[in-house]
């Protein structure tokens, strides 16, 4: 599996950390272009797959460990609950967007607080998005970590 | 005006992502030149992307640089050896 050429090896690395770069880029522009943290998510994913199957596993410079994977993958399913409770208790919906607050329930405090800082009025659909494009990069790349592990646990049988 | 939610939150997510990154495991040799012209690659792409997300405040793709740099500090402060 770690087989590659000395070419792959050398230039998988910087394609590895531009596409990482493209897709924390879809993520935080999810707001206002088509993509989001679902598509992010992938877009990273892919550039840590493309190191892993270039360099193969236990010998990727871009490797997640098991902790790493955990706790990032809690990190986004707690972080969107977590904006949602705030929603339910601050404005009375589930997810209730309270950055933009166009019911005008919320105080002002809460709402700048949450307030995503750029020229739009995006409120909490931004965090949102980084949320989920963790949760979505942890758990792709964690699919093709475990893959590689059993293929490699196979060969090592053989 | 520069927006900073996506400076701000491309670092960090470049941070988180770059603290991954370790050299010391892999064939290929990555010297401090060769993060030099990935650098360099990186601003031309940035500057191709223009002004994506779509703010008119810098005619480069701020999320893309930032997570760029934020990468690299993260390799730099966080990365462990394996």
């Amino acid at each position: 599996m770690s087989e590659g050429s000395m070419i792959l090896k050398i230039i998988s690395l910087p394609i590895s950390i531009i596409l990482i770069c493209l897709g924390i880029m879809t993520i935080l522009g999810g707001h206002i272009t088509p993509g989001g943290g679902f598509q992010g998510g992938a877009m990273i994913a892919s550039g840590i797959i493309l190191s892993i199957l270039v360099y193969g596993l236990g010998n990727s410079p871009l490797e997640l460990s098991h902790a790493y994977i955990e706790v990032f993958e809690s990190i986004g399913a707690l972080g969107f609950i977590i904006f949602g409770l705030i929603g339910l208790f601050v404005g009375g919906f589930y997810l209730y967007n309270v950055g933009t607050d166009l019911l005008n329930v919320v105080p002002t405090a809460i709402q700048t607080a949450f307030h995503y800082p750029d020229v739009t009025n995006a409120g909490i659909i931004p965090y949102l998005n980084i949320f989920v494009g963790l949760k979505v990069f942890v758990g792709l790349s964690s699919i093709v970590i475990a893959f590689a592990g059993f293929k490699k646990f196979v060969e090592e049988g053989e | 005006m520069l927006s900073l939610g996506p400076v701000i939150f491309g670092l960090i997510l470049g941070l988180i992502i770059g603290s991954q990154i370790k050299l010391n495991v892999s064939d290929a040799k990555f010297t401090l030149g060769s993060f030099v012209v990935i650098f360099i690659a990186g601003i031309v792409a940035a500057w191709q992307l223009g002004n994506f997300p779509f703010y008119t405040d810098l005619p480069i793709s701020t999320a893309f640089l930032s997570a760029l740099i934020g990468i690299f500090v993260g390799k730099l402060l966080f990365a462990r050896s394996k």
